[in-house]
């Protein structure tokens, strides 16, 4: 998209073919201008634009090169004509064009072996190419219309007296140093119209409002895109920020067809005075702060480079986070809310604060209670395991690593059989929990927080950590309700290992614990 | 030159004009990506009936996702997005791309390779890293042994990607959408081999030489090895030779930069996973294996519609975004956008409404206990309306990489992931543990709003004017006939239909209130005359005629 003036060495080795004549540093006009750079090219009439120096006056100016064979009848006529209008065109004074210095033809200032066909020398204008400025951003619509403003000041100018300006290329028009466009390359076309200039103001304009350039006539510019039918697409289809107006009246200057079309740059005018005025007023509204992917300063330091040409993308910036901050802060609000439905409907489920239920220990617990069973011990301290493991004597255990989060004293964690196909003892006898404490102690009350009623529980006292099932005594035996469980034990002689034994499944031949605690006699 | 001659005599390629058009692209493919979605989820869900939601499943699913995330590291995302455009440009080369292409696997196969080493000899840290075993829930070794057998899918991993992306350059999207449906076979047949295999895999100690821990990972890896290696025939046909070469390209230079930014968008959407994971298996069992298939069921839609749209729309895209056609471009993004609208919204709604009745109905039998099947249902209830926001994600990433912009997608995803971790920490102090994995569903879902709401801004911002209004528009008109068809849904659900308490029971909500809410939001969206829909349903209609 970047169209540099570095960028033009072709230009240069094009001329180059025709020997001794405009590279840098050679002359022309019978020695009079000394060449510096040049600046683009008018391929329509092979027109060169070159910065000068004047040798005699020692200032610098805009040589617009006529370059072609004096022999060639059609180029010479159509060089005559460009001299010509040139005059004309050179009694107006306006900011918006150069002031014409002189017009030079064959035997008139131009040397016969010099391969011009005409010279237009203007004042040079200090500042940036039209091109240069629009090379890295597209400008604001309402930069785009202050910068035209005065141009088109000058074409209407021109047109009340009836003359062409020829402003219809962008490397002839600058940007001087206080912000204006001027025709700093003067030297309208033989068969260029009214029409063409207003077509020509639009055609910047575009350029301006989207870094494109919308006629045939400049190669070395990015061109608009088209649309299916041909036209090229307004620029706010480019650039949704572009106002309405300004975008619909750069189609309109450049619409071929009557209708429609803006065809004075009257017209043309009128709408980039409301564009500025409507800048105006947003300006003095807010000022947009500088953003940072616009660092590059042109060398001369002008004006407009210096601005802000994206400012509008800015302001679409800050929308931007705004908009993002408050999605963030709705998430977040959303993720709680959401976390309490899950919560809310986690809760349904009967886990915990069921009723407690007590029950007594039965009298002769355990065909294997073979010692007289003294009197039911009372309650004293609860005491907490030392360790708990699943205890299984067939099969794989259940769940091995999640035992200790039957005693872990959360109500949100339990310990679960697996899920059987039949119930006990189709696959195995039971399936259990062995804890095992410090030191041997009296049990008086083991209490089981479960969900799953109908679990039938016993409770035993081990031998050792790994006793085989004969070995262990029943001390309490109970069927769990959904909540608390409170199992009286029959027995107050110490142990140092307490099997609590699941001998029937809960619903669908799974049992889950959610938290067993451990009270010793008193 | 020779490899394009060879293309426009392809009999597959001659029956259109140089680029098929998106509906038909999208149409052939939408089969294959159906099917391959379709037998993907089919062996997870045999997987749970056969292994259940537990520890094993929890392991595997995890030990499973590490040669993806790191291939992902080393290479994914950079295919995906930058590949298959810059293969697209160089075929303007004078040899039509072949010396590109061929320098491309070569360098793309050796870090491959070298990395799929590194990875193994590091598979118990990787393992570390992203199971969180603290609690006593999860089971870090099994992991680890499954990640030794597993990991050597990277490798195949990145040769399938390279492959594919060729001959999605070439305009040949057939084999490489029914490459995977090869792998899932193998896979089912792993499973099957697994169940058959007698014993138990001992998790105290783990022992490597478990005969189930062997069938079960060298299965899967055989499955991904067989998935690459179907595209080599494919290859053959479009004319491409493999010559090792190992320059380089000035182009690999900007694929360089860019990669470095893709790169960090795979780490930082890493560090969200990371945490994800290690959250899951902190908070209990079956976490990771929930997280794991609700997250796939809740893709399955978006990979149906979604990803055929996508594979069809990014070569369009990136061509728009080369000829800086920043209209065609827009375009494309806002049709996306709002054909996804109009087509994933009412589903989101019917997901919402039936998902504990999808969970139990299709993973609550065999080994999978009814209670955990039910959790995956509501999580994926739960997270069911980010569908839209995903995949409005997924499209903003593709039209970013279109532009050559891989630093904003990166920047979208550390914000994402910023917003998610707090959230994902809450989860785990706010909800039950067991409930944990509905909470982070939910959070996963909320941040792809973010990133959906991020991505539109910052296109907006470089893009201008995107149609908004007209997106926005359809997306509220789709969530109210979601609404609608959600309500009716779960109005009959309260009224006529017994709870979800078993297999039978699941499959009737299902079958009743499924139908009953597409039909209505769909309903809706047609007598609003939404203009999408039209597109959207003749392209199914077709993929009805033609199965």
């Amino acid at each position: 998209m970047t169209t540099r003036r570095t960028e033009y060495p072709m230009g240069e080795g094009a001329a180059g073919q025709r020997p001794g004549t405009l590279v840098p540093g050679g002359v022309v006009g019978d020695g009079r201008y000394r060449l510096l750079a040049e600046f683009g090219l008018d391929e329509r009439v092979d027109a060169h634009l070159w910065r000068g120096q004047d040798n005699q006056l020692r200032r610098d100016v805009a040589l617009t090169l006529l370059v072609g064979d004096p022999a060639n009848a059609t180029a010479a006529n159509g060089a005559r004509r460009v001299l010509e209008r040139t005059m004309h065109a050179a009694r107006i004074t306006h900011p918006g064009t150069s002031r014409v210095l002189d017009v030079l033809g064959p035997g008139n200032g131009i040397g016969r072996d010099e391969g011009l066909l005409g010279i237009v020398v203007a004042d040079w204008s200090q500042g940036t190419d039209l091109v240069d400025l629009i090379a890295e951003h597209p400008l604001p619509p309402a930069t785009a219309a202050r910068l035209l403003e005065p141009l088109a000041a000058a074409v209407e100018l021109a047109h009340h007296s009836g003359m062409v300006l020829g402003v219809d290329h962008p490397q002839r028009i600058r940007v001087t140093p206080d912000g204006t466009l001027r025709l700093s390359f003067p030297g309208p076309l033989p068969e260029a119209t009214l029409q063409d200039d207003v077509r020509g103001l639009g055609a910047i304009l575009y350029l301006l409002l989207t870094g494109r350039w919308p006629l045939r006539n400049a190669p070395a510019l990015p061109h608009a895109p088209l649309a299916p039918d041909g036209q090229v697409v307004p620029p706010r289809a480019l650039f949704g920020y572009i106002p309405y107006e300004l975008s619909s009246a750069a189609v309109r200057s450049l619409a071929d067809d009557a209708t429609g079309g803006i065809r004075t740059s009257a017209g043309l005018l009128r709408v980039l005075e409301r564009a500025k005025q409507n800048e105006d007023a947003t300006q003095a509204i807010a000022a947009i702060p500088p953003d940072d992917d616009e660092g590059v300063e042109d060398d001369d330091g002008t004006v407009w480079t210096t601005r802000r040409p994206a400012n509008d993308r800015a302001k679409r910036r800050k929308l931007a986070i705004g908009v993002t901050v408050l999605a963030v802060a709705t998430v977040g609000v959303l993720a709680w809310v959401g976390m309490e439905l899950i919560s809310f409907f986690g809760d349904s489920s009967p886990t915990s604060g069921g009723p407690t239920v007590v029950a007594t220990a039965p009298g002769s617990a355990g065909g294997n209670s073979g010692s007289a069973a003294p009197k039911p011990p009372q309650p004293g301290t609860p005491i907490q395991a030392a360790g708990v493991e699943v205890f299984n004597t067939k099969g794989t255990p259940d769940n091995p690593r999640k035992a200790n989060r039957a005693v872990d004293g959360d109500q949100k964690t339990s310990w679960k059989t697996d899920k059987y196909q039949q119930p006990f003892p189709a696959l195995k006898p039971g399936v259990g929990i062995m804890a095992s404490f410090a030191e041997s102690v009296p049990f008086a009350e083991v209490v089981i927080d479960s969900p799953s009623s109908g679990t039938v529980v016993e409770v035993r006292t081990a031998p050792s950590e790994k006793p085989a099932l004969e070995e262990t005594k029943v001390i309490g035996r109970a069927t769990l309700q959904a909540g608390q469980t409170k199992l009286q034990l029959d027995t107050a002689e110490p142990t140092q290992h307490l099997l609590v034994w699941i001998t029937t499944l809960g619903d669908g031949n799974v049992s889950e614990l959610t938290e067993i605690g451990f009270v010793r006699a008193q | 030159m020779e490899t394009r001659t060879v293309r426009r005599d392809e009999p597959g390629a001659a029956d259109g004009e140089q680029v098929p058009s998106l509906a038909k692209a999208s149409g052939s493919m939408a089969v294959a990506t159906l099917v391959s979605r379709v037998t993907g989820f089919g062996w997870k869900v045999l997987m749970a009936w056969l292994v259940g939601i537990n520890v094993y499943n929890d392991s595997f699913t995890i030990a499973n996702t590490l040669p993806n995330i790191i291939f992902e590291a080393l290479l994914g995302g950079v295919l995906a997005s930058v590949v298959v455009p810059l293969l697209v440009r160089s075929q303007d080369d004078p040899d039509g791309g072949a010396a590109y292409t061929n320098r491309l696997l070569t360098v793309g196969m050796t870090g491959l390779a070298v990395g799929t080493l590194i990875a193994v000899a590091a598979a118990p840290l990787l393992t570390s890293l992203y199971v969180d075993d603290s609690t006593g829930r999860a089971n870090g070794d099994l992991v680890t042994a499954f990640a030794y057998l597993l990991l050597p899918e990277i490798l195949f991993y990145g040769l399938f990607a390279l492959l594919s992306a060729i001959l999605q350059a070439r305009h040949v999207f057939g084999p490489t959408a029914w490459a995977p449906v090869v792998n899932n076979l193998v896979i089912v047949a792993t499973l099957v081999a697994y169940a058959v295999t007698p014993g138990e895999i001992s998790l105290n100690p783990v022992r490597m030489g478990d005969p189930k821990i062997l069938v079960l990972g060298i299965g899967t890896t055989l499955g991904i090895v067989v998935q690459s290696a179907m595209l080599l025939p494919a290859l053959r046909r479009i004319g491409f030779r493999f010559r090792w070469n190992f320059g380089f390209d000035s182009r690999l230079r900007e694929f360089g930069g860019l990669a470095l930014w893709i790169l960090g968008y795979v780490l930082v959407s890493q560090v969200g996973m990371v945490i994800t994971q290690r959250v899951l298996t902190a908070a209990a069992a079956g976490g990771a294996s929930i997280y794991a298939n609700a997250w796939l069921l809740f893709q399955l839609p978006y990979g149906v519609i979604g990803v055929s749209l996508l594979t069809a729309i990014l070569p369009r895209m990136s061509k728009a975004a080369a000829n800086n056609d920043i209209d065609k471009l827009v375009d494309d993004l806002s049709t996306g956008s709002r054909l996804s609208a109009v087509m994933l919204v009412p589903i989101s709604a019917v997901l919402t409404v039936t998902g504990s009745a999808i969970g139990v109905a299709l993973f609550g039998t065999g080994a999978t206990d009814v209670a955990q099947a039910e959790r995956l249902g509501d999580a994926l209830a739960f997270s069911a309306f980010g569908l839209l926001p995903y995949a409005l994600v997924m499209l903003q990433l593709r039209v970013f990489y279109a532009m050559k912009d891989a630093r904003t997608p990166t920047l979208i995803m550390v914000v994402m992931t910023v917003v998610k971790i707090p959230l994902m920490y809450m989860c785990a102090a706010v909800v039950r543990p067991d409930q944990v994995v509905i909470a982070v569903l939910l959070v996963n879902s909320l941040t792809f709003v973010v990133g959906a709401v991020l991505g539109q801004m910052w296109l907006w911002v470089r893009l201008g004017n995107l149609h908004s209004k007209k997106v926005v528009r359809v997306i509220a008109v789709s969530v109210l006939a979601g609404v609608v068809g959600a309500l009716a849904a779960w109005g009959i659900g309260r009224v006529a239909l017994p709870d979800v308490r078993s297999l039978v029971t699941a499959w009737v909500n299902l079958v009743v209130q499924g139908p009953v809410a597409c039909v209505i939001a769909f309903g809706v969206l047609v007598a609003l005359k939404v203009p999408e829909l039209k597109p959207a349903t003749s392209r199914i209609t077709r993929l009805v005629r033609r199965g």
